[in-house]
Formats: C-alpha cells, sequence, structure tokens
C-alpha cells in the first residue's frame, strides 16, 4: 500500500511547480530534498531563523520566487527535507524510495515517482584542483544566496559558463572581491548573444539578463573580465594561493570553477529508464515522451534530469509533469488543451537554451590534456595517469573503475566519470558516452551502515539503464 | 579570510560548536560547512597522499566535507559539513589533523 500518490525527488524549480499542481488536485504528495527549505540551488533559501533583507531581489530570480510562495502556501505536501534520496525501486504497482535523515532511514512508498534532483556543476580536473580553495562557482554562490557568507577575500572565477558573471557580481555586491573573471574561450563566441540582444524574447529569459546586469557592475567597479584565458593550474601550499593562466599568475586565496553543469541522474538510471549523454559537459539526460513520462512505467523526469536547461525550463517541465501524472491518474479532463501553453513555451525557451550551450561550450576546455600526476577521481586519488594507462587496456567504464577505483569513491563517480568517459571515447574513436557509464548503485548518497540495518533495508540490485545514441 | 554578510542579516541565537576540540563560534541555523570554515578552517581532511583537501560542492554531491561527530562513549557517524545545520554543543572532528 502506498503512502502517496506521487513522490516528488527534488524541491527547486520543477519539483515544487509538479508536486504544487498535483496536491491542488487533491492526490496525496510527498517531496524528499537534500536541502532543510525548498527552492533547489537556484533559490538556496536562507536557514528558516536567519532574516535576509532584499533576498535574491533580482529581476530574473522571479519567476522561481514566485513558484516557490505558491509552493510553501500549498496545503498537505509532506516536506521531507534534510534528506537525502539514496534509492529507488519498484515495489508492488509503485515504488519505494530510501531517504536518509541526519540520524535515520525512512522507506517512503509512492504509486508514481517524479524525479526532478537537479543538476551539479561539471567537475574539470586541473593540476591544484584538489587544494583547499578551490570551489566549484554553484557552492561559492550557495555559500552567498543562503548562508550569508562571503566565503573567500579575493576570488577567481574560470570556466566557460557565463553564470560566471552573476556570481563574480554577487560576490562584489556582498563585499568581497574578484580578482578576474577568466573565460576560457574566445570573445568571439559571444557574439551571437550580442547580436541578438534586442530581439524581445531575448530580454525575457532571466540568464541572459542577470548577466548582461552582471557585466556592467562588473565593469563599473574595474573588475577584470577576460576572454580567451584559460585556466592551467592551481598553486599553494596548505590552501590555493595563485591562479596560472598562460602568461599571468594571479594571487587569490579562492577559484572557483564554472564549467557548465551535469544532471543528477543516478535515480532514473537505477530504476531502468533510458538516457542519453547530454552533448559536451557530458552526464546523463533522461529521455522522456511529451508528458515528461520515461520509459520506464510509472516514473516521470522534469528539470535538469531532462538535459541542463535552466530554471525557466524547469519551471515548464514541471507544470507539465503535473499535468502528465494528473492525466494517468484520471484527474485532469482537458490535458491536452492545459499542456498545449507549456509546450509552446518550452519550444520558445528552446533557442535560447541552445544559444547558452553554445556559448558556454565547454570542448575546448576539457579536451585540454593535463600532466599524469592530475587528480582525475578526487575521492580515490586517480590520477590522470593512471587512467591513461588503464585506457591501453581497455574501454569498458566498469572495467576501468574496477582496474584504477576511478568512480569507486563517496560521489560514486558524479566527480570524475564525465571525465573519464570523454577519456574512453578520446582512446576509442567512439562517441562520448557510447560504452554507458558506470552503474547507478544503491545507495547514491553515503549511507551508516547501522542505519541500513535498523531499518531493514537491503542493497537492491541496479537495472542497468539502456543508452540511447541520441 | 571568510567573511559573514552583515548588513541586512539577522541571524540565529549564537551558539559553540566543538572542532577538534576547540570551541567555535557559530550561528544557529548555519551549516557545519559554514562554521568551518567563517573560523578559517578550510580544509576538511586528508586525501590519500596526506594533501589537505576542503569543501567543493557545497551542495552534497562530491562527498569532500565529511567530517565526523565525536561524542564521548558513542559511535562516530560521518556527516556532510555542508548539508548539515550546527546545534549548540555540537562536536565534530575534521580530518585534516594539527596543521589543517
Amino acid at each position: 500500500m502506498a503512502d502517496f500518490d506521487l513522490i516528488v525527488v527534488g524541491g527547486g524549480p520543477a519539483g515544487m511547480a509538479a508536486a504544487r499542481r498535483v496536491r491542488e488536485k487533491g492526490l496525496s504528495v510527498a517531496v524528499i530534498d537534500e536541502q532543510q527549505r525548498p527552492g533547489g540551488q537556484i533559490l538556496r533559501q536562507p536557514p528558516a531563523v536567519f532574516r535576509v533583507a532584499g533576498w535574491l531581489a533580482e529581476r530574473s530570480y522571479r519567476p522561481v520566487k514566485a513558484e516557490l510562495a505558491a509552493f510553501e502556501a500549498t496545503q498537505g505536501i509532506a516536506w521531507l527535507g534534510g534528506r537525502s534520496a539514496i534509492g529507488a525501486a519498484r515495489e508492488g504497482d509503485g515504488f519505494v524510495v530510501h531517504a536518509a535523515g541526519p540520524g535515520d532511514l525512512l522507506r517512503v512508498a509512492g504509486r508514481r515517482l517524479l524525479i526532478a534532483a537537479g543538476c551539479y556543476d561539471l567537475p574539470v580536473p586541473l593540476p591544484g584542483w584538489t587544494l583547499p580553495g578551490v570551489m566549484s562557482a554553484g557552492g561559492v554562490q550557495a555559500f552567498l544566496k543562503s548562508q550569508q557568507i562571503v566565503p573567500g577575500d579575493r576570488f577567481v572565477l574560470a570556466g566557460t559558463h557565463p553564470l560566471m558573471l552573476i556570481v563574480a557580481a554577487q560576490i562584489i555586491a556582498a563585499g568581497g572581491e574578484v580578482a578576474v573573471v577568466a573565460f576560457d574561450q574566445p570573445r568571439s563566441r559571444f557574439l551571437p548573444i550580442i547580436a541578438r540582444r534586442w530581439t524581445s524574447a531575448l530580454r525575457h529569459v532571466g540568464t541572459f539578463a542577470a548577466a548582461a546586469g552582471a557585466l556592467r557592475l562588473l565593469r563599473r567597479r574595474g573588475v577584470p573580465v577576460r576572454f580567451g584565458l584559460p585556466l592551467r593550474s592551481a598553486h599553494g601550499v596548505a590552501s590555493v594561493e595563485e591562479a596560472r593562466f598562460d602568461g599571468a599568475t594571479v594571487a587569490c586565496d579562492r577559484i572557483a570553477l564554472c564549467y557548465g553543469f551535469v544532471s543528477q541522474s543516478d535515480l532514473p538510471r537505477m530504476l531502468g529508464a533510458g538516457v542519453a549523454w547530454a552533448g559536451p559537459a557530458g552526464g546523463w539526460r533522461t529521455l522522456h515522451d511529451d508528458w515528461m513520462a520515461t520509459d520506464a512505467e510509472g516514473l516521470w523526469i522534469a528539470g535538469e534530469t531532462s538535459g541542463v536547461a535552466g530554471a525557466a525550463v524547469a519551471l515548464e517541465e514541471g507544470r507539465l509533469a503535473a499535468l502528465g501524472i494528473l492525466r494517468a491518474a484520471g484527474r485532469i479532463d482537458d490535458a491536452e488543451g492545459a499542456a498545449a501553453p507549456i509546450r509552446r513555451r518550452l519550444a520558445g525557451l528552446r533557442g535560447f537554451t541552445e544559444l547558452l550551450a553554445a556559448v558556454g561550450d565547454p570542448t575546448e576546455a576539457l579536451a585540454r590534456p593535463n600532466p599524469p600526476e592530475t587528480i582525475v577521481c578526487r575521492c580515490e586519488d586517480v590520477t590522470q595517469g593512471a587512467i591513461a594507462a588503464a585506457l591501453a587496456d581497455q574501454h569498458a567504464p566498469n572495467a576501468i573503475k574496477l582496474a584504477t577505483r576511478c568512480g569507486m569513491g563517496l560521489c560514486q563517480g558524479r566527480s570524475c566519470e564525465a571525465t573519464l568517459l570523454r577519456q574512453i571515447a578520446r582512446a576509442s574513436g567512439e562517441p562520448e558516452g557510447a560504452r554507458g557509464g558506470f552503474t547507478a548503485r544503491f545507495p547514491i548518497r553515503p549511507a551508516r551502515i547501522g542505519d541500513l540495518i535498523e531499518s531493514g533495508t537491503v542493497a537492491i540490485e541496479a537495472t542497468n539503464s539502456s543508452v540511447h545514441a541520441d | 579570510m571568510t567573511r559573514r554578510i552583515e548588513q541586512g542579516v539577522e541571524r540565529g541565537s549564537r551558539i559553540t560548536i566543538f572542532v577538534d576540540g576547540a570551541p567555535v563560534a557559530a550561528f544557529a541555523g548555519e551549516t557545519l560547512a559554514t562554521a568551518l570554515i567563517a573560523s578559517g578552517r578550510i580544509a576538511f581532511r586528508r586525501d590519500g597522499r596526506a594533501a589537505l583537501r576542503g569543501l567543493f560542492c557545497n551542495m552534497g554531491t562530491c562527498s569532500e566535507c565529511f567530517v565526523q561527530t565525536a561524542v564521548p562513549g558513542r559511535a562516530p557517524r560521518r556527516l556532510r559539513a555542508c548539508l548539515t545545520p550546527v546545534a549548540d554543543g555540537m562536536a565534530i572532528e575534521t580530518g585534516a589533523g594539527p596543521d589543517g
């Protein structure tokens, strides 16, 4: 017997949008999220006991903040915050999701399951990137948004994604110092945006408007924004002290890396949903139909799980998934009519998503070779040299994992899988992701063995996802 | 150094946690990662080469920020510092050692 009609994993824009609309039609809904409060990474809320004046007041946050307010005002949603979904499996005619909290493990049963687990910063290995003080740009931004700290004195931002401009502006606005924003790619890559900046639709896409506003602030404050300046290495003794570029060394105590984002795909893969390699940044996007349903019965996805496209798309996909779920449950009369405007908006957003992907394309940065001593797998300290040696013998991801321990650590390969699969593609001459990836295994987040035993949970055999060429 | 933003921010009550045996001031609502970084502790562990490591993703994904509880007479629990709220009197151990 299911506890809920719907379990949602992920309380960001997509999960909130879907959960609220399904709940409003009378279905019972639980939302599991690793953060204490809803909002996702885009709206990492301050702790409930904080009061923050003018929190994320920029215009680009308005649509997601409106969804957050509506979600928090919706009665009867079971919010399971501060819990990690560490596994999901079929049970009866639905699913069971294991939600690990700080001191226990919940078994949450649901008739249907929606995965809206978001994405994370693409980890890009380079010499010195394991030094304390080298962080993901999203990590720095979360400290600013939620914890209200400036987590360093003097920041270098390096990578390819335009989000760097926004994070740099937020650091400056909070009183921090930015030594340089260094785009790996040449300025010419931004020309398509400049050429289209006056088209009316473009001005409504939050990312572009926010990035343009951020760039103006950085210019006013004299922060150097450079193009065609790849970060080569990070140096320091106990923590990072300088960033080295071609022909330039910049003193700093923090480096924020920003090369793009990767979908959190463990749960759909564990449940056997079809996935495809997600373009230059990599990772696995889960395939879906016109209602955001996957090819695994009863399993829906929305937001970055379907491929990284930002909060505006996530909101629309969450709305669409809600209609799909209500339609499957027989709780809505004219689902097609309600879906039509959402699909039109999604089609309208697609062009801008593609433009952003083209501008921030990290392909060249990712192809740059690293010295053999560079760490690729952060958890198990596996070096570039060890991976190169293994690639001489074999090209299967799980075989290289067994041979080198790459991907065998606490993060379950989330930090190194994309890097390894790119190198496999280069060595084999096959497309990236053609050999599949690591098997997604329970538990997908570290869990205490005592908690698993006490809750009567046993390890679940993962189903291998079928990988589609595209 | 890390700075708490003061302007327009009201925090929870002042509390004390214990990190590797030393008292560290923090505010209710903060994460362990914030309390550690704000106290100047940017390294959370040492890797297999004994090199210092710090938090990377700050969103529960990379597992670089594991620390463990240090309650006398009780088995330690490993926690991701970036996801765990502080509590008054909480005692934890990093893996960074004396020079971290």
